[in-house]
């Protein structure tokens, strides 16, 4: 055995005994060290950069190391494996994902209007923004010698005579509390319940003279992101608000590598853990700070997800959803609640899931398609969502069509040698200049931020802007020399954004052929699916009169330039609406509104999936679609 | 009522290219109705047969290939011969040796025994090239400085190589730069887009789709070719509508109904029927779908495939 010591940045080293021959990774992996790894320790991401500070590493080099990096000790930890005692700095960047959660209040006006709006378009829609939850107060009488009923037959007969409901049910987290809540203030009490025209349900009771906070949680769980949302349930105010990386993430990037992962002896267990203990867990604990309230004091919670999440949050078995014909367990269930999975809220609280219709199409593109109300629109709209999934649903109050395709984890940073998600140091958007090939650019984060990748929205301008300026080809290729563009030993080539002394990382900030490559395929995904599902009811997209686009992709996508590669069709700009995270705002109006999620449940209903797969023509749309804007040019008569 | 036959005849037209100079010259292309619909209007250029030939000489053909060049020792003598068969319109001239993981010939070598033959032969010239893209970029780049005057066609620009195919036999020396691609629609219009945005002449570019052997996988083939033509004529696609050359040879003679001996399977029969039948079946099948030149090896499928056209154009 040799020791493995792992040094971090800023926190306390981790030390662990490894047998010889053993990879890095899953010695990191087995310690709880997190080492970013989106391909699953494949060796294709280059994102599980670690550095040798002394000691031996047997180490394969591969192109994602120079020469110079790799003479100061920098490896992958996937190709490592241990053969000495040895010293390894895990880099922030590596680490980087669990460290990105970032809580905040909803202090911008841009973020506070998304949410008003959902609310009025509900509200016009006709659906009513109202939940079950409420607060009872109750004054019983202090028991004496004469009056020896039970505490809790006490509450339960004074709840009858304030609401004239006969099912009262009391669990055992009340009953737990009873004595001591009652005695307190003379048997004045508040009671926090859930009232249903069957029965009543008292999930918590205090002093009546406690301020009292009603608090859900709306969380979107992302392939690649998560983010939640803790809300007053009485009047839908926003408390707080998060977003972390999903800790699944180190367990591959996509659904398949998760689904695989999952299927190892353990997996399911591990995988449910890093996104419940890991991610969610923490999440919730850092918005009730910033809130002030108790975790025992969220309610409800309402979770969208792709389906695949979906499983792997239940700890359900995935592994049919990727072998053929893809079924899935479940598409929708009532009866999860946050003690059978180990959330850390009010134990009783029901966990709402937004319905999946297929297993490729989950509850965040239900509860997407609910808030971008295309439902309710006579005219076509098409709903787009950005993620490692792209998912589509086109079509109007009359009838929804709904496909998905794999677009891989580009749009979010991954699959690009300098891509990142939409934190501090990405490239969030980008101009060049044609003349000199200089470029302009803004970055997430403080000013003074120095650039470190690029995120989706940074990607799209980049290639759209080297296409403009003829540095590349409609292939990708580059086609113009100059001081940016450089080439690699086997001749590939790179245009850089910014060079090492100008960045915030060890080396240049660029983008590769074979990252334009990846993310022409990405966007060829998308913009076949688009016309693929089209033309499988007989539509074209001059009959499309408003696109939504959704998606954390970065802070909001230059639609102009989304066009100009070809990844979204080419109608006129004022038809497209981003509309920012969609799945967590459906998740949000569920929570709050129990008619929002009774038409979600309807909405997935009368939702028809269509598996791209199963349709030739399909390939043929994609070959054709990743060329830039796209092979057939008379598609893109404006640009 | 008597029957009025309707002209399917369409508005658009494939791109007449010229290959060759003076009066051994050939035009394929033109036509403005379906492959050989010579009934809905008149096909002005029959498509036309080439004959291929390999810097090996005879070193690697079958016996029945062999026959025909006997007392032939230089591949100046095998050219003149190849060029003197019925039926030839233009010869191939493939640098198989160029491959790294082959024989690896330097482009001197093979530039030198494509100048030899240029010297010997005064039909129209064809120049193709080892298949693989980098060898193939320097090869062709060459040969087209080679060939400068004699309007020689080029096969094949490649996605990874056509910007230096492209700019030294489009733009450099005007010839006839062939756009090669793997049996699909889209890949075969991309090329044709960018080796267009490189400059060169649309007029001087005719594709090589890529073809199978009959009965491997043919029906892509059809279906590629198929589509083609019908987006040229009907959609008037510029960008597909250079005229198709399709290498049949290299394809036909490699297949074990070619290659295995008549002492191997002696229940097929004669070896050099086959190989015939085979060659003779996959060109009439590609010119059927769409092919407006098909190169060929052996003299018999030649003069065959050649009388067809005279035939039915």
């Amino acid at each position: 055995m040799y020791k493995v010591t792992f040094k971090f940045e800023n926190s306390e080293d981790v030390t662990v005994f490894a047998a010889f021959g053993e990879s890095l990774l899953e010695v990191a992996r087995k310690t709880n060290v997190a080492i970013d790894a989106p391909c699953s320790g494949n060796a294709s991401c280059g994102k599980c950069k670690v550095k040798l500070i002394s000691g031996e590493l047997d180490s394969k080099k591969t192109r994602h190391i120079t020469d110079e990096e790799y003479k100061e000790g920098w490896r992958l930890a996937c190709v490592s494996t241990i053969s000495a005692d040895v010293e390894i700095l895990v880099p922030d960047i590596a680490s980087a994902y669990r460290s990105r959660m970032k809580v905040a209040d909803l202090s911008s006006p841009d973020e506070i209007k998304i949410f008003d709006d959902i609310k009025s378009s509900i509200t016009e829609a006709g659906i009513e923004l109202k939940n079950n939850l409420e607060i009872i107060e109750l004054h019983m009488e202090v028991p004496t010698l004469d009056d020896t009923m039970p505490d809790n037959e006490r509450l339960v007969r004074a709840m009858r005579a304030a609401t004239g409901m006969e099912r009262v049910k009391l669990p055992y987290s009340v009953l737990k509390k009873l004595p001591d809540v009652l005695r307190k203030e003379a048997f004045h009490v508040k009671t926090v319940i859930r009232k249903t025209p069957r029965d009543l349900f008292v999930y918590d009771i205090f002093p009546a003279s406690q301020e009292v906070i009603v608090a859900g949680a709306a969380i979107d769980i992302g392939t690649t992101t998560v983010s939640a949302i803790l809300i007053n349930m009485l009047n839908g105010t926003i408390l707080a608000k998060g977003s972390s990386g999903n800790g699944q993430i180190r367990y591959g990037a996509d659904v398949i590598n998760r689904i695989i992962e999952s299927d190892k002896p353990g997996g399911k267990e591990r995988l449910q853990k890093a996104v419940i203990e890991e991610t969610i867990n923490p999440l919730i604990h850092n918005m009730c700070r910033q809130a002030h309230i108790k975790k025992q004091n969220i309610y409800r919670m309402c979770i969208a997800g792709n389906t695949t999440m979906n499983h792997l949050l239940m700890g359900i078995n995935a592994n049919p959803l990727r072998m053929e014909p893809y079924i899935p367990t479940f598409f929708k269930t009532n009866s999860l609640f946050a003690q059978d999975i180990g959330v850390d809220v009010n134990p009783d609280a029901h966990i709402i899931l937004a319905p999946n219709i297929g297993s490729y199409v989950g509850g965040d593109i239900t509860a997407g398609a609910f808030v971008s109300m295309l439902w309710n629109k006579p005219e076509f709209s098409l709903f787009i969502d950005l993620g490692t999934n792209g998912e589509i649903v086109f079509g109007n109050s009359d009838f929804m069509m709904s496909c998905a395709c794999s677009a891989g984890p580009a749009f979010e940073g991954g699959d690009i040698s300098c891509g990142m998600r939409a934190t501090d140091g990405a490239i969030e958007a980008c101009t060049i200049d044609a003349e000199t090939m200089e470029p302009d650019f803004r970055i997430v984060g403080a000013p003074g931020t120095k650039p470190i990748g690029l995120c989706g929205s940074g990607i799209i301008d980049v290639i759209s802007e080297l296409f403009r300026c003829g540095i590349i080809d409609p292939k990708g290729k580059f086609v113009r020399e100059g001081e940016r563009v450089k080439r690699d030993a086997f001749g590939m080539g790179s245009y850089v954004l910014a060079f090492e002394a100008d960045a915030g990382s060890v080396k240049d900030v660029e983008i590769t052929e074979v990252d334009i490559d990846n993310f022409i395929r990405a966007k060829g995904a998308i913009f076949s699916a688009i016309r693929t599902m089209l033309a499988y009811c007989d539509f074209d997209i001059s009959m499309i009169e408003n696109v939504y686009v959704a998606g954390g992709i970065g802070s909001g996508i230059n639609m102009e330039n989304a066009i100009n590669i070809g990844m979204f069709p080419d109608v006129p700009l004022e038809m497209y609406h981003y509309i920012g995270n969609s799945s967590l705002a459906g998740a949000y109006a569920m929570l709050y509104s129990t008619a929002s999620e009774r038409k979600v449940y309807e909405i997935a209903q009368n939702m028809t999936y269509i598996e791209l797969s199963a349709i030739p023509q399909y390939m043929d749309e994609f070959v054709g679609a990743c060329f830039l804007p796209h092979t057939n040019a008379s598609l893109f008569p404006n640009r | 009522m008597p029957f009025t036959a309707k002209s399917g005849k369409f508005n658009a037209s494939i791109n007449t290219v010229e290959i060759g100079t003076g009066d051994k010259a050939i035009k394929i292309g033109g036509e403005n109705v379906l492959p050989l619909y010579s009934f809905d209007a008149p096909i002005e250029n029959a498509p036309k047969v080439g004959i291929e030939i390999t810097d090996f000489g005879m070193e690697n053909e079958p016996d029945c290939i062999k026959k025909y060049y006997e007392g032939c020792d230089t591949l100046a003598d095998i050219a003149k011969k190849a060029a003197s068969f019925e039926g030839v319109d233009f010869l191939c001239f493939r640098m198989e040796g160029g491959d790294p993981n082959g024989a690896n010939k330097t482009v001197e070598e093979l530039i030198g025994a494509l100048k030899e033959i240029a010297a010997v032969v005064d039909l129209p010239l064809a120049v193709a090239g080892c298949k693989n893209a980098e060898k193939d970029a320097q090869l062709l780049s060459k040969a087209a400085e080679a060939l400068d005057g004699k309007n020689a066609m080029f096969l094949s620009a490649k996605e990874e190589n056509y910007k230096t195919v492209g700019a030294a036999a489009g733009l450099a020396y005007k010839q006839i730069v062939g756009a090669e691609s793997s049996v699909d629609i889209n890949l075969a219009k991309q090329l044709n887009v960018l080796m267009t945005q490189l400059g060169v002449n649309p007029k001087s570019v005719v594709m090589n789709v890529g073809t199978a052997t009959a009965g491997y996988g043919f029906e892509y083939v059809v279906s590629t070719m198929d589509r083609i033509k019908a987006a040229a004529l009907s959609q008037n696609d510029t960008n597909l509508q250079m005229p198709i050359v399709t290498p049949v040879a290299s394809e036909t003679w490699s297949v074990k109904e070619s290659v295995s001996s008549e002492a191997d399977v002696p229940e097929w029969g004669c070896q050099e029927t086959r190989g015939i039948d085979m060659e003779v079946e996959t060109a009439i099948a590609d010119i059927a779908s769409g092919s407006n030149a098909v190169i060929l090896k052996h003299p018999t499928s030649i003069a065959t495939i050649s009388n067809l056209m005279k035939e039915l154009v």
